[in-house]
């Protein structure tokens, strides 16, 4: 390595080691710290405590919320993404696939406080479409449709990503297979079934998994859409700190997802080396 | 048999259409919406559509100060986490993409990993890490908190866009009497030039919407607009937001079209391998 490849490093591994592993590490121990009301920093002493009280079920209800809607939510978004997908890849016609584009990347750029309260203002209380509630069983004003909400709010979000992400993998796919099952005298949903989706498997599987990762460790849709009704773990976080200044709960609590989200990655790498082996 | 299976097609087609039909209004009703309502005349929020309509919200978003003030502050940090994560990301990524030594995949993996760490997790560990080595200004924990969540974006674009390029042009130039910083700033970076745009246009998109991150580096003196607009819409919803909300679609839009423009949307995604 050359004097000047290790100057270049050097500010990057700086912040890596400075502002990424420090605090980390340091809220790790923290997380083992018992909490003395009133104190941000170190108290004395070691404690598991800061992790058996979040079995108890007040707290693991944040947690069950959390994994239900992200799983809900990452289901319909890769469903719903599919045809998106599916027709900006194979379409002849430009138009149609720069304009799938353009609206794609234009909704990546938006703003997502900006999204939230578009939704809000569109399938809330007096938006054009609260009757949605109603055609449900939820009414816009139950608490219950906090959770509907919340559920638009992740999918409007995770939805454009989603579908960027299977867009690649239906390119991927050879269209020749998909005219042959065709020329061959299968129907066209058929084709859809046996052909296409068994070939698209592997990316619509990552695809769910990258979807679900982002969709547990949201912040902002539940902050803004859950009415206080539905919180997410990393609400439960913010409070933990924000509401009753217990920085050492909050620390468990960070830890936890932590470990969580590194497993997520681990678990999709894996699906991909495997993927990719398979195929070579 | 076949004006069954022709029949069947048409079907198929007729739901593939309503549905992807379906998908694309999910996507776009709601920002039309807020858009049609951020010229609403109305003082309250009322039913839809409005019925009169008029540019007053956009004017009080112009006589706000807490939005103005949140405006330059996330303005200014975007712009100083953007720079910090050039220099620091593009450079690591630059001598990664040179070198081959022991441990190099493990740190490019630790260069990426902060993408992967929940946005809370970041913002709370560096609140109390910056409380530990006594740094209380907001701006300053602002900046450490978005130099974080950029940079895997400047590492990643910029290696992106060095792969495929021989090590042995760099090499050539110095066998050929430049200084290695010499063929740096001559051959290496403006072959990097496309990656470090674009990882700096991801940094500074990703840091001017932030919220989690921010929401617990902030103090009541310097707040972000994202943070400034996610208490107004915790305390009461008003109409400022739809007119924001408005410019903020108007630039996203701006920006795709520059980049179609500049690019090319098409090969922004590229084609895959069964189109020519």
């Amino acid at each position: 390595m050359s004097a000047l490849q290790r100057a270049l490093l050097a500010p990057g591994l700086l912040i890596l080691v400075g502002l990424v592993i420090a605090p980390i590490a340091l809220m790790a121990v923290e997380s083992f710290r018992p909490f003395v009301g009133g104190r941000v920093g170190a108290a004395g002493g070691w404690t598991f405590e800061n992790y058996t009280e979040l079995i108890a079920p007040a707290y693991a209800f944040y947690f069950w919320d959390t994994f239900r809607i992200g799983f809900i939510v990452s289901a319909a978004a890769v469903g719903l993404s599919t045809p998106l997908a599916w027709q900006a890849a194979r379409t002849r016609l430009r138009i149609v696939r720069v304009s799938i584009f353009g609206l794609l990347i234009s909704l990546l750029f938006l703003s997502l406080i900006a999204k939230l309260y578009a939704i809000q203002m569109t399938w809330g209380p007096s938006g054009p479409l609260a009757f949605f509630g109603a055609l449900i069983g939820v009414p816009v004003r139950s608490p219950g449709y906090a959770e509907v909400l919340v559920f638009i709010g992740l999918l409007h979000f995770v939805l454009p990503l989603a579908a960027l992400m299977l867009i690649g993998t239906f390119q991927n796919i050879n269209p020749r297979l998909e005219e042959a099952a065709s020329s061959l005298g299968a129907p066209r949903w058929r084709v859809a079934m046996s052909v296409t989706l068994p070939l698209a498997l592997p990316g619509l599987l990552s695809t769910f998994m990258i979807v679900f990762a982002m969709c547990i460790s949201n912040f902002v849709v539940p902050l803004i859409l859950g009415r206080g009704v539905i919180l997410f773990t990393t609400n439960l976080m913010y409070t933990r700190f924000s509401d009753v200044a217990n920085y050492p709960s909050g620390a468990a609590i960070g830890v936890i997802m932590l470990v969580l989200s590194c497993s997520m990655v681990y678990a999709i790498a894996g699906m991909a080396r495997r993927v990719a082996q398979g195929r070579g | 048999m076949m004006r069954w299976r022709i029949a069947e097609d048409y079907a198929a087609v007729v739901i593939f259409r309503l549905l992807l039909a379906a998908i694309i209004l999910f996507l776009i009703v709601p920002i039309g919406v807020a858009v049609i309502l951020s010229f609403d005349d109305r003082e309250f929020i009322g039913a839809f559509p409005p019925t009169r309509f008029s540019l007053r919200w956009y004017r009080a978003f112009l006589q706000n100060p807490n939005y103005l003030d949140g405006l330059v502050v996330s303005l200014k940090l975007g712009l100083a986490a953007t720079m910090i994560s050039i220099v620091a990301g593009a450079g690591a990524a630059i001598a990664l993409a040179e070198s081959q030594w022991r441990g190099r995949d493990v740190v490019e993996t630790l260069f990426l990993s902060p993408k992967f760490v929940p946005t809370v997790v970041i913002g709370f560990s560096i609140l109390g890490f910056a409380s530990a080595i006594h740094v209380f200004d907001a701006f300053t924990r602002l900046v450490m908190g978005h130099v974080v969540i950029t940079i895997p974006f400047t590492v990643r674009a910029t290696l992106a866009s060095l792969v495929g390029i021989p090590r042995s042009l760099g090499e050539a130039a110095v066998s050929l009497g430049a200084t290695p910083w010499r063929a740096f700033v001559d051959i290496t970076l403006p072959l990097a030039r496309t990656g470090i745009i674009a990882g700096g246009l991801m940094a500074f998109v990703l840091s001017f919407d932030e919220v989690a991150v921010s929401l617990f580096l902030t103090d009541a003196f310097t707040q972000t607009l994202p943070i400034a607009l996610v208490a107004e819409m915790r305390a009461n919803l008003n109409l400022t937001v739809a007119a924001i909300s408005t410019v903020l679609a108007t630039l996203s839009v701006i920006i795709v079209l520059i980049l179609d423009c500049a690019a090319g949307l098409d090969n922004v995604i590229g084609r895959g391998m069964y189109r020519g």
